[in-house]
């Protein structure tokens, strides 16, 4: 007996009408085009997403971790994995109030690539006093240049190394509403100079209305990677500010 | 306890957030003196050059934009 024999013989006693029309417009196997759907049952948990394996060869990966990412992945069965995002952006090292005759930053992390400096409000006790800072505490001679001239930054002149330390900007010992920013690239290098960018703006002394705007290279000689900061007014003491060092990635 | 008279340094460690303030030691206090004997040494001539240079524009009878214009 066939099979179409055995469906006229049942289907009158135990398919109706209506589940026999459920199959009006069918045009292939039904069963084959089952085979080809994805099973929600792949799917198990939340956060579950469907990954293939190869063409046409879907399968489930689990949701990673809080915080990780979805990133390619070769060598992974699926072509993909969760991760730890790289970290990067700015890291709050340190923050501190100036006061005193000097502030040391130490034992400064070798964990960024850069550290940025910012020095909020800086008051000297010294009217129009210099805001300075050494590198590692040095401060032997003529290994900080701060340069300021045209002909510093001409990239041709011979400029000397004149300081023992670097100054930026001054400020007035009255009023403090500047911002100062130093950039100071590759720190933990022990191959090159360090290299610096300090840029900002302070109350001027005589009219403090008006700014003293800055932005000077800043250059040490040595090679050593900086662990420490010496952050000291020209003269006199810190009357009030703050310095907030963050590590760069 | 009697406030000291010294210079005072702060000392911040960046790995454990500690802050140590304590006077300043007899070579800091040296470098600090030396640092303002050097600010003042700008300023002595920095005040020099201002001076030298308002008896000159009074020479040529200009004012200092008059100078400036000119040189620029």
């Amino acid at each position: 007996m066939t099979k179409a024999r055995n469906l006229a013989d049942n289907a009158l006693t135990t398919v109706s009408p209506t589940e026999l029309g459920y199959v009006d417009g069918v045009t292939s196997s039904i069963q084959t085009q089952l085979d080809d759907k994805t099973a929600k049952s792949t799917l198990t948990t939340k956060g579950d997403v469907y990954a293939a394996t190869a063409a046409s060869t879907p399968a489930r990966l689990a949701v990673g971790a809080n915080g990780t990412v979805l990133t390619a992945a070769s060598g992974q069965a699926t072509g993909l994995e969760w991760a730890t995002p790289a970290a990067g952006g700015m890291t709050l090292i340190s923050t501190t109030t100036l006061t005193g005759a000097s502030i040391t930053l130490s034992s400064i992390p070798s964990t960024y690539n850069h550290l940025q400096l910012v020095i909020l409000n800086y008051k000297p006790a010294n009217d129009n006093s210099y805001f300075c800072f050494s590198i590692n505490g040095d401060m032997a001679a003529n290994r900080h240049l701060s340069s300021r001239t045209d002909a510093d930054m001409s990239g041709t002149s011979a400029t000397a190394f004149d300081n023992t330390n670097f100054i930026t900007g001054k400020n007035d010992n009255s009023v403090a509403q500047g911002i100062q920013i130093i950039n100071l690239f590759d720190y933990t290098n022990v191959v090159t100079w360090k290299f610096g960018f300090s840029y900002g703006v302070f109350n001027n002394a005589t009219t403090t209305t008006s700014a003293n705007v800055f932005a000077r290279p800043l250059i040490y000689n040595q090679t050593n990677a900086i662990s420490s900061l010496l952050l000291f007014p020209e003269s006199g003491n810190f009357t009030s500010g703050t310095a907030l060092l963050y590590g760069v990635k | 306890m009697t406030k000291s008279n010294k210079p005072q340094v702060k000392i911040v460690n960046c790995e454990t957030g500690e802050e140590i303030v304590r006077d300043a030691t007899a070579e800091e206090i040296a470098q600090i003196e030396l640092n303002s004997a050097n600010a003042a040494a700008k300023q002595t001539e920095a005040d020099a050059k201002a001076t030298a240079k308002a008896a000159l524009l009074a020479q040529l009878g200009i004012t200092e934009e008059q100078a400036k214009l000119l040189l620029s």
